[in-house]
């Protein structure tokens, strides 16, 4: 059952890149194999720390958050360095470190220049973003989420192509407009959601104080709809009032992330200028902090202006589906097809999550990884070709297949797998959130459009397929491209089996993320009104700290056997350095 | 070994092939060995399916149906739904145990006659084609032996995956790069059918069996009607299976005439428990089916090259098919069906026989090939009696009982427009034998020659079940149902006095020396009309200016009004800094009088209204 080392495990996982990182700054600027072999390595040994996760990782457990590790940290504010893993996160954990090795082979020839602060830079995202989603902590999520920010703008505005400084500045200055609004919303939520004094950034504290207020409010609204409010606690009272302002704030932010239609424009630019490992990461697993934002905070944070806002977030899903296929077909630029496809594929990981009905929500889910897998698939395996040729247009290939038939066939399977052709990882997601959407309570005609675009789907990517590969070779240039190399192979492959492998065997990946689906239902329902309200299965209970209450006591007087070294008047009374029992001290909740 | 395990025999063995022939490709670059395996496992699987419909007969002739779950029921909102998991598994019944032989059979003449056929290509493109063709034969099988509609879709949409692959065989062509693509989309664009009508099911009554009874019957069925129409070439969406013919020879056999499009047709009796609850998709089967049996053979007798009169009188019979189905019976479509793989499939693979004697698909580089070609021309003129409806051989009989069925059920306008088709196809079956057969021969035909033993084979095999299959139809109709019992009826000697009478037009207008020529002429505009592609032209059309161009306007917008709010938002900030910046001039004094402006008014304000 529990080992010791289960609730160190996450800590591994988000700092063993960081050490890395620091290993690979020690080592000369000159010796580039070196640096791309310890990176290499590193990365490898971080996937191993996310398969440790994943493996211990408990379906059955009704814990919600596992592998806990919590620690004091600015108690005075009542931020803890707290992490765990839903099935949701763990998941997502484990794509990033399957990524991981790839993003560094997939770069290996391809960047020649600053070497050594490029590796420093993966590897350093890489930490950001297993901290991103290990967080339970809001404030500490939100520190992870914006240190995202900085390695991939640098991977973006350095490692680019020609216009990369402006595209990497849109993407940040993007994003960060999100995260404002996002902090704000924090800040609020955080003197909302609990007394002075038991004020906490904790996810538990958070979502378990506005829980209370959200029910009461969800009864008052179902006895008098429309009403102004008036004999409302005051806390439901500022719900009813500024909740919906808050959903909003915190959806912006992560739509701008995700990114919803019609807040997507960054992606293209920041696509097609960044190398091909900042493409990687950021279709693969950067996007994905957007939709994971809607899932843990967003909409459980505020189920009655999520679902009073759900029309208006499934419209723009869909038309970002519809939008972003039509935008691939109109494409001659390879990349920023891919690119627009990933606004079409996120479309539906979104109408997975606002159609609120369990099919959907694990469609959503699995529709996340899917897109990591397959769309890091499509940008690795373009950068190989652009890597030999420099060219993004679909003009300048065609033939393609005949001189290089290896690659070529990877590149159909990758196609398949985007196009959600049954057999491939894709199609169980996209099946799944259709199924869901139907079933939901939104109009029919958003499961009817959102099936549409399953034929626009394959309709952009096969025809990019057909003018790329198929055909005479029609530039000369073209004739004397390699097929794939042994590090290539071995870059792509992994690939191709995790699509097969999750197409076709899709039950254990199900089962794990299972475990949050029912509880992201149910907080998503909670206090709709719609049967009862299952506090004891939405509550969320963490490991709390020891209440010695360290934000009010004051500083303790000098233990009496104390005695400094050197004279009392050459330095300040200081405070004596304590330490205090952290883990083993915490009280284990179990609900 | 029992019945489950021959038919998972039968699935798995096929994939098992194509892996290890994908996978080790030293073997895959032999060409000739990786044929060689890839037969071999074929004539496995075909016992294997053998097997299965001999236990039909056996002791153990009970339904099997063994599943295992496949997407848990936790992944579809709990136990409330049914039996909630998604399963997959197999499913023998009278039905699948014979499809599972028609396919197997057919296949396995297919992949023997391709030995000889494909001789010429290169060793890994050789390779390449067994390896796909395996492929097929997994997917078609998982797709017969489906115990329930999510299984069958899925097999559903890997045989279109096989096919847009091995139409793009010769994918350095481009016309068989956009043949593919073109199959693709247009089967893709009917299977969302499929996919809305699987999820409407499930929603009505929380499984994907064919056997349940619900009050959605007729939203479903018209739904799956949509993607059989495009799986089995209905018109309006059988604009793909003529330009498919650009795959090689034995591929339209297999795929485009013998099994993959007969998929639609399978669906429907597969899940005819479903459709009877459903009169009137029927009835829109009865008329859709029996005008593209129309309108297709019309096509079909203006077409010049013999493998698209072969792909028009495909969609035509499968419109027979339909036909019946919708005319309510499940026996007469499925029987044609299976009598339909085994003469269309001969005709193919002759065709192709002839083909590669004169290196040539036109009908006008042919000519007195019977006295070149004489196994594989008796194999064709075989093929072609059968499919005309000459009685004693397998087309005749599943045909008479189709028109028999309709006019049981009075479905007036059907029926006649069968009996024209009739007609039509006994004439252009003459014509392609008058004119590739007999006369003289042209260039091309002078220096043909009889093809090898790998491919007469598989034609003198399919040639004795062209002619036999049909005096079974009593037996193989008993296995999922009440037997039907062949009996010459009036309607039976219309079609053939019909059938013959076709023959013999064709025979005077093309075969005899002076030949008809009035009547040809006659027959102009409609050739022209055929041959315009209308149809076809109105949905390049319909792509062109509808999708292109509202991808493009959409470009458009995303472009400048999307991108433009915001790069508008970023260029009014650096304007609004560049303006402010002229009020920090860095002077001392202009600090001091802002300074001193502000007090004054702070001032100013306290004094006044501050109280």
């Amino acid at each position: 059952m529990n080992s010791i080392f289960d609730s160190r495990i996450l800590n591994l996982v988000i700092f063993f890149p960081l050490m890395v990182a620091g290993l690979v700054a020690l080592l000369p600027k000159d010796e580039k194999g070196q640096i791309r072999a310890v990176t290499l390595a590193g990365m490898i040994g971080s996937f191993l720390t996310t398969v440790w996760a994943w493996g211990r990782f408990e379906v059955r457990s009704p814990v919600e958050f596992q592998l806990e590790y919590r620690m004091q940290w600015l108690s005075d504010v009542g931020i803890s360095y707290h992490v765990g893993v839903d099935g949701l996160a763990v998941a997502l954990v484990l794509l990033t470190g399957v990524l991981g090795p790839m993003v560094v082979l997939s770069s290996w020839t391809f960047v020649q220049e600053r070497v050594k602060e490029f590796h420093i830079a993966l590897l350093v995202l890489q930490t950001a973003t297993f901290g991103a989603f290990c967080a339970i902590d809001t404030l500490l999520f939100f520190m992870f989420f914006e240190a995202v920010l900085i390695p991939m703008y640098l991977l973006i505005g350095v490692w680019g192509s020609e216009e990369r400084q402006k595209a990497a500045m849109k993407f940040f200055l993007y994003t960060m407009v999100g995260s404002v609004l996002m902090l704000l919303a924090l800040f609020a939520v955080y003197f909302l959601a609990a007394p002075a004094g038991a004020r906490s950034f904790d996810y538990s504290t958070i979502y378990n104080g506005l829980m209370g207020a959200s029910r009461e409010l969800g009864a008052y609204l179902k006895a008098n709809p429309g009403g102004d409010g008036a004999g409302l606690t005051p806390v439901a009272l500022s719900l009813f009032r500024y909740g919906p302002y808050l959903f909003l704030a915190f959806a912006v932010a992560f739509a701008i992330k995700v990114p919803m239609f019609p807040l997507h424009t960054w992606l293209p630019d920041a696509h097609v200028q960044a190398p091909v490992a900042g493409s990687m990461v950021l279709a693969g697993v950067m996007l994905k902090l957007g939709t994971y934002g809607f899932w843990r905070f967003a909409v459980p944070f505020f189920p009655i202006a999520a679902r009073q806002y759900q029309t208006l977030f499934a419209t723009l899903a869909v038309i970002g589906i519809v939008y972003g296929a039509l935008m691939s077909l109109a494409q001659r630029d390879i990349k920023k097809l891919i690119a627009y496809s990933s606004v079409s594929h996120l479309g539906y990981c979104m109408l997975g999550i606002f159609a609120f009905t369990a099919e959907g929500a694990t469609g959503s889910a699995y529709q996340m990884l899917n897109h990591g897998v397959s769309t890091g698939a499509l940008f690795l395996l373009f950068g190989m070709l652009y890597e030999r040729r420099h060219a993004r247009l679909m003009s300048d290939y065609g033939g393609i297949a005949k001189v290089m038939p290896v690659y070529a066939a990877f590149f159909l399977v990758v196609t398949f797998s985007s196009i959600a052709v049954p057999g491939t990882n894709g199609f169980v997601g996209e099946f799944l959130v259709l199924l869901g959407t139907f079933k939901s309570n939104l109009p029919m005609g958003f499961g009817v459009l959102a099936t549409t675009a399953v034929i626009l789907g394959a309709a952009y990517m096969l025809w990019m397929v057909q003018k790329v590969f198929f055909g005479q070779v029609t530039h000369q240039e073209n004739l004397g491209l390699k097929d794939l190399g042994r590090r290539e192979f071995v870059a792509a492959l992994p690939f191709i089996v995790l699509i097969l492998v999750m197409g076709l065997r899709p039950q254990p990946f199900l089962d794990v993320l299972n475990t949050s689906t029912e509880r992201y239902i149910a907080r998503a329902k909670y206090a709709s009104g719609e049967g009862a309200n299952d506090d004891a299965k939405v509550r969320v209970n963490v490991r709390q700290l020891p209440r010695v209450a360290v934000a009010d006591a004051a500083v303790p007087a000098p233990a009496p056997t104390f005695r400094p070294v050197v004279s009392p008047d050459m330095v300040r009374p200081a405070r004596p350095f304590q330490l205090q029992p952290l883990q083993p001290n915490l009280q284990q909740v179990r609900p | 070994m029992r019945a489950i395990d021959w038919a998972l025999l039968s699935t798995f063995l096929p994939l098992a092939t194509a892996l290890l022939l994908v996978l080790v490709s030293p073997l895959r670059r032999t060409g000739l060995g990786a044929g060689l395996v890839s037969v071999v496992s074929a004539v496995a699987t075909f016992v294997g399916a053998v097997m299965v419909l001999a236990s039909r007969f056996g002791a153990e002739a009970g339904v099997v149906h063994r599943t295992i779950q496949w997407l848990p029921h936790s992944a579809l909102g709990g136990v409330a739904h049914g039996r909630g998991a998604i399963e997959l598994g197999v499913h023998v019944d009278g039905i699948s145990a014979t499809m599972l032989v028609v396919v197997t059979f057919v296949a396995l003449c297919v992949q023997v006659f391709s030995i000889g056929y494909m001789a010429e290509e290169p060793k890994a493109d050789f390779g390449r084609y067994f390896t796909w063709q395996s492929l097929f034969l997994f997917a078609m099988n998982s797709l017969v032996i489906a115990p329930n509609l999510l299984q069958l879709f899925l097999g559903w949409e890997l045989v279109g995956l096989v096919s847009y692959l091995l139409i793009g065989y010769w994918w350095k062509k481009p016309s068989a790069a956009r043949a593919a693509l073109k199959a693709f989309w247009i089967t893709k664009f009917a299977d969302m059918g499929l996919l809305a009508g699987l999820i409407v099911l499930f929603l009505a009554t929380g499984t994907f069996d064919w056997t349940v009874t619900t009050a959605a019957a007729g939203t479903v069925t018209l739904l799956l009607f949509v993607a059989v129409m495009g799986k089995s070439a209905q018109f309006p969406l059988h604009i793909w299976l003529p330009d498919a013919m650009e795959g090689p020879t034995p591929v339209s056999a297999l795929l485009h005439a013998a099994t993959m499009v007969a998929a639609g047709v399978f669906l429907v009796v597969r899940a005819f428990p479903l459709f009877e609850q459903a009169p009137n998709t029927l009835t829109v089967m009865a008329y859709v089916g029996s005008f593209t049996a129309l309108f297709a053979a019309v096509v079909a007798v203006v077409q010049t090259d013999i493998k698209k009169v072969l792909a028009y009188s495909t969609c035509s019979q499968l419109g027979y098919m339909v036909c019946a189905l919708g005319a309510g019976s499940q026996a007469a479509g499925f029987f044609h069906l299976t009598t339909h793989a085994f003469f269309k499939a001969l005709l193919f693979l002759a065709a192709g026989s002839l083909i590669h004697g004169v290196h040539s698909n036109e009908l006008s580089h042919m000519g007195g090939l019977l006295k070149k070609m004489k196994v594989t021309s008796g194999a064709f003129i075989i093929g072609s009696l059968a499919l005309a409806g000459v009685p004693g051989l397998a087309g005749f009989f599943s045909k008479d009982l189709i028109l028999e069925e309709v006019l049981h059920r009075g479905l007036w306008a059907p029926l006649g427009a069968l009996l024209v088709a009739a007609f039509l196809t006994a004439f252009y079956m003459g014509r392609v034998m008058w004119v590739a057969l007999l006369g003289e021969p042209s260039e091309h035909a002078k220096h043909a020659h009889e093809s090898g033993p790998s491919m007469l084979a598989p034609l003198i095999g399919l040639s004795v079940l062209a002619i036999g299959v049909g005096y079974f139809g009593g037996t193989l109709s008993g296995l999922y149902g009440e037997p039907v019992h062949f009996h010459l009826s009036a309607i039976g000697i219309v079609a053939t006095v019909l059938g013959l009478s076709g023959l013999g037009i064709s025979y005077w207008m093309f075969g005899a020396p002076q030949g008809g020529k009035a009547i040809l002429e006659a027959f102009a505009p409609v050739g022209r009309l055929a041959r315009s592609g209308a149809v076809n032209g109105f949905f390049a059309w319909s792509y062109r200016s509808v999708m292109t161009r509202v991808a493009a306007a959409i470009g458009w917008f995303d472009r400048y009004v999307i991108d433009g709010l915001i790069n508008g938002i970023a260029y009014g900030t650096l304007e609004a800094g560049s303006r402010l910046r002229v009020i920090q001039t860095g002077r001392v004094q202009d600090y001091v009088y802002v300074v001193v402006a502000a007090m004054l008014l702070i001032g100013l304000y306290g004094a006044f209204w501050g109280r």
